[in-house]
């Protein structure tokens, strides 16, 4: 007998709807103030930006620090809201100036603003962070970097509650980097009794404790298995100065996906965002609980081609492999196309500067083998498709459409699963010649992306590609505030990236957050955690 | 007196015998996650924006960027302070996190055992009592099921029905409702801690969460307990001084329990103190699919991260429980069997 434990689940929730929830339903008010999120990660550090750091890390940032500013929500026609990049707003500050010339941001302070122990926030303890977020050894600086923030001497107090900002250059991502969890604003005080000569930034003590002053409190915390956080009633912070509405938040670390789907059926749960791709639809049909898809326009699937080893390093053989692809029929495969298209356009040079958007790449056999011919392999030619273990449950049945695809130009696909760690390393070592990987971006204007995945030496430049002129007008673009020059150089990035086609966009799949029908107010964030400060129950 | 001191002695004899062993298991460990492919470092940089620096900062946070053998002298100079070294996964010490998880794992354990060992021996002594039985075949029947069913499907299954279906079971996520006060943190089995405040609605609430993991790992180890103690029972029932047991009319009961059973327990101890180990290192998938917050859970998402300290100091504890339980079974030997000496 084959026991399959999704036709179980769905055999459970059809007998379910008989069977009684009501015990738990019938808890004390103080249950539906709390809201029990399930997870399959778990949080390993209270401070976000420690080396090592996980996801889970970003949702709790969010909402146990402020920052000076914050990024807005949209509504989405699907259903919840989308993060607005273009709509910032302030957060710990009330009031933000940019000068003239847009190189210098003034932050003035809310008079108000106290930190979880009830001192004030002063310009002294913004400064310290912002110092902090550029020179400890951790994930922001970095990130930091990304919009021009690379020196404390950039920070200056210039009162009691007003802190200036300068940049080099006029930068388009300024304010909105000062909006993620790596820009979390610290209780300075509180912070440096705890540094030592050793550790100046106290990146110890903020591992396993907080010096926040945001909308929620750590309660308690066990490490991979639970954290429970509690409403700081003082918290003025938030739009129009509204307090969130869940009193307690309870985060809990659940390894096995089908347990998490069952405990949101049931109602013992009320919110899981990270469910098996393939169980949301049973849920979504059985309607026990409520789905809010999202599109997550910042992030992307690829196919990466390792630019510098034959036969990739031949901008033909990587056309004729994006040409040979069944787009339609791996969508559905891999996501049942629950997401976004990044091919199918039927244009060959970008209509406008937007990306990621539907590209101008689909299917053409003849073609793909004309240019494998062209590329001097008339007789295909052998490689190997890697992807990480993780990645399975949707990779393998794209990756068996794959195969046959190219199979069908005379190219011989190997198949290769590694382990995360293992894919991990090869990348950085440029090992890998053909291979998948996800990507995103907190901060999604097309020229953070064209920087991140197309150019430089990270990581994150998959393929490891380098196209001077891509790189140079990756560069200009984050400076150009003229918004049709910034489109000119963003189409031609996106031709030139079609043309040379480094890495083949696929889609990105939609953020699916499965929640109690009577929560509200869901958000897809940047950083794709939850921020517990937009829910409420109805 | 004298009596106890001896095995005193034996068994401080029998633990630095083992000691050996214990370093080759730590050297062992050592240089095998460090051959295995995988690096650490990348896989923990993983912000959206880490590059090289970050990854050579975590390098050198965790000490990979020293020689090999200067890493394993370093690891033995901690071993001697009494640390593990530092999980990435969680961000702990690798000695907390063991001390938090251990007493879950063990407390799981031995429930199961008990469990398994309470349905294992009578089952084991009738299937013997009648053997070729329609009772025998039953059993037997009861054995390979819970054998050839992997715990997670027994587990799932667990869940569907008592949680899912019959809404009876608490929901399968760790060791108390999570809406509970904390438990009293007194030895970490949180039966013991519940009974010694004398809380016994906590008492029920943990026994609750522990029954369906524990019955699905019960149903595991069930066969290989029955199975031994029916054979062994059976070579002894059909041996001499049982017929003059039953011929100078002793009760059947003295017979089969007194007689029978004793002398059959010593094999049926021995694979229980094989499966005890086993099920510590092997019930990984229990933990995982009940929320369990147990050391078999903990060190496969060390594993799969390449993190090295978790895993070593994983391996390391369960040589060290190998140590104990082996030893703990010579001396129930002895006990069962007294011509058997802990030597």
């Amino acid at each position: 007998m084959k026991f399959n434990r999704r036709q179980g689940f769905q055999a459970a929730a059809a007998a379910g709807v008989a069977a009684t929830a009501a015990p738990r339903e019938a808890m004390s008010q103080t249950r539906a103030e709390t809201l029990r999120q399930v997870m399959g990660g778990v949080i390993n550090s209270l401070d976000a930006t420690m080396l090592g750091g996980t996801r889970e890390g970003f949702g709790l940032v969010m909402n146990t620090y402020d920052r000076l500013c914050s990024m807005g929500r949209k509504p989405v026609s699907t259903g919840g809201f989308t993060f607005d990049l273009d709509n910032i707003r302030g957060e710990l500050a009330e009031r933000i100036d940019r000068s003239a010339d847009g190189l210098t941001y003034t932050f003035h302070i809310r008079q108000n603003a106290t930190w979880h122990d009830g001192t004030p926030v002063t310009a002294e303890d913004v400064k310290w962070s912002l110092d902090r977020s550029v020179s400890a050894r951790s994930l922001a600086p970095p990130q930091m970097s990304m919009s021009s923030y690379t020196s404390p001497d950039q920070y200056k107090i210039v009162g009691e509650k007003t802190v200036e900002v300068k940049l080099p250059r006029s930068d388009r991502l300024a304010l909105g980097n000062l909006s993620t969890p790596y820009a979390m604003m610290i209780n300075s005080k509180l912070a440096k009794q705890h540094a030592t000569s050793d550790d100046p930034w106290a990146i110890n003590y903020l591992k396993e404790n907080q010096a926040g002053g945001g909308a929620y409190i750590v309660e308690s915390h066990r490490p991979g298995q639970q954290l429970q956080l509690r409403r700081n009633d003082n918290w003025k912070n938030g739009l129009n100065g509204e307090l969130p509405y869940f009193r307690r938040i309870i985060m809990q670390t659940v390894p096995e996906a089908a347990t998490r789907a069952s405990l949101v059926e049931r109602g013992d749960a009320d919110l899981c965002i990270d469910l098996a791709a393939s169980d949301v639809p049973a849920i979504e049909q059985r309607n026990r609980a409520k789905v809010v898809a999202i599109p997550q326009g910042n992030t992307f699937q690829c196919i990466v081609f390792n630019t510098r080893v034959a036969p990739f390093d031949n901008p033909k053989v990587r056309r004729a492999f994006a040409l040979a692809l069944p787009y339609d029929a791996m969508f559905q495969a891999a996501l049942f196309s629950r997401g976004s298209k990044y091919y199918g356009a039927s244009w060959t040079q970008a209509p406008n500067g937007l990306f990621p958007q539907p590209l101008g790449v689909n299917q053409d056999l003849d073609r793909a083998k004309a240019l494998l011919a062209e590329a001097g392999f008339p007789n295909g030619l052998e490689t190997t498709f890697t992807y990480a273990v993780s990645m399975s449950a949707f990779v393998d049945p794209m990756a068996a459409l794959l195969q046959e695809a190219l199979g069908r130009i005379g190219v011989r696909v190997a198949i290769q699963k590694l382990p995360d760690a293992q894919i991990g390393t090869l990348i950085v070592e440029r090992r890998l010649p053909f291979f998948t990987d996800l990507g995103s971006a907190w901060l999604p204007s097309p020229d953070y992306f064209f920087r991140l995945y197309y150019s430089g030496e990270t990581r994150w430049n998959y393929s490891g590609w380098q196209n001077a002129e891509v790189t140079a007008m990756a560069q200009e673009a984050r400076f150009t505030i003229d918004q049709a020059r910034y489109d000119d150089i963003c189409r031609r990035m996106i031709d030139i990236s079609l043309e040379q086609m480094p890495h083949v966009m696929l889609w990105s799949g939609n953020h699916e957050a499965v929640m109690a029908k009577n929560i509200e107010g869901y958000t897809y964030w940047f950083h794709r955690m939850v921020d517990w400060r937009d829910l409420k129950r109805s | 007196m004298r009596a106890l001191k001896s095995v005193g002695v034996r068994v401080g004899r029998r633990l630095v015998a083992s000691v050996p062993a214990l370093l080759g298991v730590v050297v062992f460990t050592f240089v095998l996650m460090r051959v295995l492919p995988g690096d650490p470092a990348v896989f923990f940089a993983s912000g959206p924006n880490a590059g090289q620096a970050e990854i050579q900062m975590i390098r050198e946070q965790m000490g990979l960027d020293r020689p090999v053998h200067e890493q394993l002298i370093r690891y033995f100079s901690e071993i001697g302070r009494g640390q593990l070294g530092r999980s990435m996964t969680t961000g702990q010490a690798v000695v907390a996190d063991l001390r938090e998880r251990l007493p879950a794992s063990l407390e799981l354990t031995l429930v199961a055992l008990i469990l398994a060992l309470g349905a294992a021996i009578p089952l084991g002594i009738l299937a013997a009592l009648r053997p070729n039985s329609p009772l025998d075949h039953v059993v037997r029947f009861v054995c390979s099921m819970g054998v050839c069913v992997p715990t997670f499907v027994s587990g799932l299954l667990l869940i569907y029905v008592f949680y899912v279906v019959l809404g009876i079971a608490p929901d399968p996520t760790g060791r108390i409702d999570i809406f509970a006060a904390s438990p009293p943190d007194i030895t970490g089995f949180l039966l013991l801690d519940f009974a010694i405040t004398g809380d016994w609605e906590g008492w029920r609430a943990a026994a609750g969460q522990i029954i369906l993991p524990a019955c699905t790992m019960a149903l595991f180890v069930l066969a290989p307990l029955a199975r031994m103690t029916r054979a062994s029972m059976l070579a002894v029932l059909g041996s001499d001084f049982i017929r003059t047991a039953r011929s100078i009319g002793l009760s059947r009961w003295k017979v089969i329990v007194v007689h029978g059973l004793r002398n059959a327990l010593l094999p049926v101890i021995t694979i229980t103190g094989i499966v005890f180990s086993t099920m510590l290192g092997a019930n990984v998938l229990v933990e995982k699919v009940f929320s369990w917050p147990g050391v078999g859970s903990y060190a496969l998402d060390a594993l799969l991260g390449s993190d090295y300290a978790p895993v070593q100091g994983f391996v390391l504890m369960m040589a060290l429980a190998f140590v104990v339980v082996n030893l703990l079974i010579d001396v129930l030997y002895g006990i069962a069997d007294p011509r058997v000496n802990v030597e």
